[in-house]
């Protein structure tokens, strides 16, 4: 029989986050003080070493040396984090504003594909707002009709990690830690390029309500 | 007087009961639709103080009283109001010790008992009223302000809630319990509700309080996490709209990677089958089994079995080949029958020099009469010459066969 310890390393090293949604054994293991150290000579025999973000919402495995082969490893993955970035964000505005109670989708926020795609098709700018979206690289949808195109977004972000299905015959989805993780990166960028996203939505509010 | 009262109140609660369902609809409406109903029970219910018009152009509405009744009993989360007046209400129980304690001096025992059952009245009405206040900021916590939408509002929600409940502290500080225990003396009936009964329910209270605080604060951290986290998805996508061709710097260039973008690419791929484990046969074996045999064989070119069109030429050949024989015979025997003499078939076969092999021809001859009907047969009288077999085995070899008419 594998060792908890053995299995979450195995999650580790094939690149898995580990949150509360996705595996909370695995979480509460290593959310307690003394088991990271466990499992860190093994990590560390394989370059590398678990890292947490989002306040120890997820953990993952990250690179202990940087050579030249890890850093065009984590090159690649950044432009790719960074050109995805916007559908992602695109994509968690509209589920806000659909499920009407202006609630952020954070993680273990359950999403009722049906309840969403009523609401969708009932309003228009929904609509096209999702046609919007699911034509982007990262969710790839050729589909005409939006049953298709909705789908089509929420099988490639469970793919990704972002959510979760917990009963495969319900269309109940789950979000995981990989979007604290998002958040994180949002807020990270924002400080460091200085771009004071948060005032700029306020400003654009307040003009707004000029007008 | 006392009967009078009661019979004007039964009144009252039967004309509640009779329009219970205007009275329903005007409290979840809020106003009376005034047309809808006839104007005189519209009238009464105004006379007996269940209705009133605020102004003279306004609808009509539910007294406060009733209303505040119908929230209480009902639980409805609605009730936003949380009854503060602690002072009011001790002010008014100490005078009403007071009374009692002047008229237990006095020896006026019929004012002392109606004393003390309104000083019961007012002390448990307060203890009633503090732990409703708490009940219903519970309620609103619990189902996070849920009958506001936007998170502005259940922000300005938090806000008034945690007025009131600052206000109720503050009024809890009016309870000195030194002072009341002062005015209470030693008599037993005072001690009991102006002491026990408030102490309990104040420490309640307090405690009570401080958690609905301290879950105040946790939730207004979390609406204002919300609100952060909404203002930043809207911000970015603001920025991209501004600036489309924004990319943040490449931090994995850095000679310091940022931890958040230092992610290790996965490394483990799954593991093969080792088929000679012992152990793992059984598993192995059930995965096998599993595997679906599919005989679906490829239809090949099978030429032996194709359809053809049948042959019959070669048949008829064949036949042909053999009815020589035949007609001989068959010629064999009209000869006779020409004739009228008896021919031995190997006469025949001399005369005619016929090619077959003698023994054939004698074979046949047996054969043509044999397959001759039986009424033909009648008119040939055919003879045998020929020998027993010399070693006797019961078989009688034919030499020659004769044949006649009869």
């Amino acid at each position: 029989m594998i060792s908890e310890q053995g299995r979450i390393l195995e999650k580790l090293l094939s690149g898995e986050f580990i949150c509360q949604i996705s595996d909370e054994d695995a979480w509460r293991f290593l959310k307690t003080s003394g088991n990271s150290d466990k499992i860190e000579p093994q990590l560390n025999m394989l370059n590398r070493t678990l890292s947490s973000a989002a306040d120890g919402d997820v953990f993952f495995a990250a690179y202990l040396h940087l050579g030249d082969n890890e850093r065009s490893v984590l090159g690649s993955q950044f432009n790719e984090i960074a050109t995805n970035l916007l559908p992602l964000v695109e994509w968690l505005l509209l589920v806000q504003q659909a499920s009407g109670s202006d609630v952020p989708v954070t993680q273990g926020t359950a999403i009722r594909l049906g309840e969403l795609q009523t609401t969708i098709e009932d309003t228009p700018a929904f609509t096209e707002q999702l046609e919007k979206i699911s034509r982007y690289r990262l969710f790839g949808s050729t589909s005409v009709n939006l049953d298709g195109q909705l789908k089509q977004v929420f099988k490639r972000l469970t793919d990704l990690g972002y959510l979760l299905k917990p009963n495969s015959e319900k269309q109940i989805f789950v979000a995981t830690g990989k979007i604290e993780y998002l958040y994180e990166v949002l807020r990270f960028i924002d400080e460091t390029e200085a771009l004071s996203l948060s005032d700029q939505a306020e400003n654009a509010v307040n003009q707004g309500s000029l007008l | 007087m006392n009967q009078n009262l009661h019979q004007a109140g039964i009144k009252f609660l039967n004309a509640l009961s009779r329009h219970g369902d205007l009275i329903m609809q005007v409290y979840l409406q809020g106003t009376l639709d005034e047309s809808q109903h006839s104007p005189k029970v519209v009238q009464s219910l105004v006379q007996m103080g269940v209705l009133w018009r605020p102004e003279d152009n306004a609808k009509l509405r539910l007294k406060t009283a009733l209303r505040q009744l119908l929230e209480g009993s009902l639980q409805d989360e609605r009730n936003r109001q949380v009854d503060a007046n602690i002072g009011g209400a001790l002010a008014s129980i100490k005078t009403l010790a007071q009374h009692y304690k002047e008229a237990m001096h006095y020896g006026r025992y019929g004012e002392t008992d109606a004393h003390l059952s309104d000083l019961t009245e007012h002390v448990y009405g307060l203890t009633e009223s503090l732990s409703n206040s708490v009940r219903t900021l519970f309620s609103r916590i619990n189902n996070e302000f849920g009958y506001v939408a936007s998170i502005d509002a259940k922000i300005r929600e938090n806000e008034l809630a945690q007025s009131q409940v600052s206000e109720l502290l503050n009024q809890l500080e009016l309870f000195h319990f030194d002072e009341l225990s002062e005015l209470a003396g030693s008599h037993r009936e005072l001690r009991h509700l102006l002491v026990v009964t408030l102490q309990q329910s104040f420490s309640k209270v307090t405690q009570e309080l401080s958690i609905v605080q301290a879950r105040l604060l946790a939730l207004l951290g979390r609406f204002r996490e919300f609100k952060g986290r909404t203002r930043l998805l809207n911000g970015f996508v603001l920025h991209m709209e501004q600036k489309p061709d924004f990319t943040p710097t490449n931090y994995t260039q850095l000679s310091q990677v940022p931890m958040l973008f230092n992610q290790a690419k996965g490394i483990l791929k799954p593991a093969a089958v080792d088929v000679n484990r012992v152990e793992h046969e059984q598993d192995l074996q059930l995965l096998v089994g599993k595997l679906k045999a599919l005989h679906r064989a490829d239809a090949q070119e099978q030429p032996e079995r194709k359809a053809k069109p049948i042959e019959v030429e070669e048949q008829s050949a064949l036949e042909m080949e053999e009815s020589g024989l035949r007609d001989a015979v068959e010629a064999y025997f009209c000869r006779v029958i020409d004739t009228g003499e008896r021919l031995t078939a190997l006469d025949y076969y001399a005369m005619h020099e016929l090619p077959y092999d003698p023994e054939v021809w004698i074979y046949q001859v047996i054969g043509g009469y044999q397959g001759l009907p039986e009424e033909e047969q009648a008119y040939f009288a055919i003879d045998t010459t020929g020998s027993p077999h010399p070693v006797y085995n019961g078989n009688y070899i034919i030499q020659d066969v004769e044949l006649g008419l009869r």
